[in-house]
């Protein structure tokens, strides 16, 4: 209970702190939102996304689940993709993996978590596809760091996949996809890949390496 | 639509191939030839004494309607002959040209003009006659009808059979002759039509009117005839004597028969002013045969679409040969159709055949028909006019709203107080400014995204015509500074110029608005100079 009580009283303390230099601030960010950005980040609580981008409210629009996922099949992140980019017409979309991402890691193990094996099949096949490259790294550690940076190149794979985009696409060079990786240690961003903008950048990035990005 | 005939061979052998199939249907038809052929006696004999031709030249030319035009045409209903519509120009060309010889000449040129406006498939002009105004010109037919036949159903029979303008051949108009007719009433006239007038309204109350071969109109006109030879048998002093009565023109002998054809005087074609007639009743025959085909689909109980350009043909044909032999020029005439459909008729049998009897009768039996009373043919005619004009029908267009009620209306109330082509170029006018408001309110986009959508997406229309410039102007002109608007016209077959050089200037507007455009597909002109 103490710990959900600091929350109320820290909500309490900063809205006092903001109002007093800028009254008006919450009531300017309750009007319409014009979002440049769609997020889709791992839920993991070590990313602090508003903090490390310096994104304002109504600047982000966000989606999180574990492991950073656009699947195809899962209506939740295709419902906040089609609002996005259909609605709030946003500019970019961003999928943002992280380093020791807890889901990442339990996908390359054998053993068994119950439910979210089943949300994490797509991180394992990911794994599998790219058995050959990954063998070679000798690294544990930089092997689990390859894994998490092919789960988020295989997500804005899935993304340019979906029919939102495509017709988006077909309409103009919008939305632009880009594939990041966040460190925790270091707290940097990595670009992975970057303005993906239309089928022959796809191509370029993906098609030609389809064997081991695989579809 | 079938396809209209290009060249002579084809259509005839369609028509003659069709015949057998039109035999068939004698049962309804011939019974409604003869009532559209006491209908058309009358007319053809009052059109033509209007038109300061010799009287004979209309019922040439209701024959040459029946037998050439009837056999050629595609339409099943429509009845041609003499034209009420055609009286004034026929009147001022034979003065012109200076001789009806002349003045044949040019019907024949006229004729072939009609040919040359069937093969270029002008006949689709009649697709473009907005409906309200076809309505009106029926209604307003019937309403003629039932104003100038009043004073024919009393025994006033001064004015022309078949007279359609508001000021009349006498120098009377429709209103001043109603009421004179009142002041001259013949008693055995009123007894005549009021007679024809309960037998038409009851008929079909009666078992009698399974008797497919007795359609009513033609009991009424027997029924009329043995009236007044009974008043003269008595000599009762209802007797109608022969002004009031059908007259035809009675030859003595078959050289006075073969007197009333005349022929072409083709010395006339040197001419410019014949030229210039034969232009004109090319134009306006054509006009008025192709408002007349509109106007007799409509009233087709099989809702059959006749072929507008076969028609053109037809009628070119028809008056080619009018013009030959001393007819005056014909046209599709709406009363006799509407005659016709009235007595069941179901094909172009009875076209056809009104024009054998209209041939039979003027040679064997002129001095029989001269014994029916006009006041028998004007209960016909009423009850014609009140189908026509029926009221249910006034009520049904003023429930479609202003935009059909409006032409409609118009176009009764001049086609009344001027005549049917003025009546007709007024109301089509005013149709087609309703027609043009009725469609730059219309959209010619839709709005795709979903309300409250960051980015406005506005996808037009398969076609986008510049009549629906001020739509897109109302839309984009409304846009907030600052927000986003994406036009998509990659679903768009056409889109007109102006509408690009529209958009085009909107992206200076959007520029100043600082409204962002985003444009799909459409591909804009190069910016013009600047002016
Ligand atoms: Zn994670």
């Amino acid at each position: 209970m103490e710990n959900l009580k600091r929350l109320f009283d820290n909500n309490r303390k900063i809205v006092e702190e903001v109002t007093a230099s800028d009254p008006e601030y919450f009531k300017r960010r309750a009007g319409k939102q014009e979002p440049h950005f769609m997020f889709i980040g791992c839920a993991d609580s070590r990313v602090p996304l508003e903090s490390l981008t310096g994104a304002a409210p109504g600047e982000m629009f966000v989606h999180r689940n574990i492991a950073n996922q656009a699947l195809n099949a899962d209506l939740n992140v295709l419902s906040v993709l089609q609002f996005a980019v259909d609605v709030l017409d946003v500019k970019h979309v961003i999928v943002c993996g992280h380093y020791q991402c807890g889901g990442v890691k339990a996908a390359m193990g054998d053993q068994s978590y119950g439910l979210v094996d089943y949300w994490l099949a797509g991180v394992r096949d990911t794994v599998r596809r790219h058995d050959l490259e990954l063998r070679v790294i000798a690294s544990p550690e930089e092997r689990f760091q390859r894994v998490v940076e092919l789960n988020v190149l295989r997500q804005v794979y899935n993304l340019s996949r979906t029919p939102v985009v495509q017709s988006a696409w077909k309409r103009g060079r919008r939305p632009l996809l880009h594939g990041m990786v966040y460190d925790l240690q270091d707290g940097l961003l990595k670009p992975l890949a970057l303005h993906v903008d239309g089928p022959e950048k796809v191509q370029e990035l993906f098609e030609a390496r389809r064997e081991s990005i695989g579809d | 639509m079938t396809e209209a005939p290009r060249v002579v061979d084809r259509s005839v052998i369609a028509a003659v191939r069709k015949l057998p199939e039109a035999w068939s249907s004698w049962r309804t038809d011939l019974p409604a030839s003869i009532v559209v052929f006491l209908v058309a006696l009358p007319l053809c004999l009052g059109i033509a004494l209007a038109s300061g031709a010799p009287l004979f030249s209309g019922v040439i030319s209701g024959v040459v309607g029946g037998l050439v035009v009837g056999a050629l045409s595609g339409s099943q209903l429509m009845v041609s002959g003499p034209a009420a519509g055609l009286t004034a120009i026929v009147v001022s060309a034979i003065g012109a040209l200076g001789s009806y010889e002349a003045f044949l000449a040019a019907v024949v040129v006229g004729g072939a003009i009609q040919l040359v406006l069937g093969g270029l498939r002008a006949g689709v002009l009649g697709y473009y006659f907005p409906s309200s105004v076809i309505k009106g010109m029926l209604a307003a037919i019937g309403l003629i009808l039932i104003l100038k036949q009043v004073p024919h159903a009393v025994g006033y029979d001064t004015d022309f059979e078949g007279d359609q303008s508001f000021i009349q051949a006498n120098h009377e108009n429709t209103f001043s002759a109603l009421m004179h007719s009142l002041q001259s009433i013949q008693p055995g006239a009123i007894v005549i039509s009021m007679v024809g007038l309960a037998l038409l309204v009851t008929w079909d109350l009666t078992p009698l009117k399974r008797i497919r071969l007795l359609p009513a109109p033609l009991v009424v006109v027997l029924v009329g005839l043995l009236l007044n030879l009974v008043f003269k048998s008595t000599a009762s002093s209802w007797t109608l004597e022969s002004s009031h009565l059908v007259a035809l023109p009675t030859p003595a002998s078959l050289g006075e028969f073969a007197a009333f054809f005349s022929f072409p005087d083709w010395s006339a074609l040197q001419r410019a002013d014949t030229w210039r007639v034969a232009v004109t009743l090319g134009i306006v025959a054509s006009l008025e045969t192709l408002l007349s085909l509109e106007a007799t689909d409509r009233l087709d109980p099989f809702k059959r679409e006749a072929p507008p350009n076969r028609e053109l043909f037809a009628q070119g044909v028809g008056n080619i040969t009018a013009g030959l032999i001393g007819g005056l020029p014909v046209t599709g005439v709406i009363v006799r159709s509407a005659a016709n459909v009235g007595a069941g008729a179901r094909t172009k049998l009875s076209a056809i055949l009104h024009g054998f009897l209209l041939a039979g009768a003027a040679l064997s039996i002129p001095s029989l028909l001269n014994y029916i009373p006009l006041a028998s043919l004007a209960a016909i005619l009423l009850y014609t006019g009140y189908k026509l004009a029926n009221p249910k029908l006034l009520v049904s267009m003023w429930r479609q709203g202003v935009t059909q009620a409006l032409p409609f209306v118009i176009t009764i109330v001049a086609i009344l107080f001027t005549d049917l082509l003025v009546g007709i170029a007024i109301g089509l006018s005013v149709g087609l400014l309703f027609l043009l408001i009725e469609h730059s309110r219309q959209r010619c986009y839709e709005i795709v995204s979903p309300p409250g959508a960051v980015l406005k997406r506005v996808r037009l229309h398969e076609q986008v015509s510049f009549l629906s410039k001020a739509s897109l102007a109302h839309l984009l002109n409304n846009l907030e500074p600052g927000s986003r608007v994406e036009i998509d016209g990659s679903r768009s077959a056409h889109i007109h110029q102006d509408i690009l050089e529209f958009i085009g200037d909107f992206r200076q507007t959007a520029l100043l608005k600082n409204i962002e455009l985003r444009l799909v597909g459409i591909d804009l002109p190069p910016p013009g100079p600047t002016h």
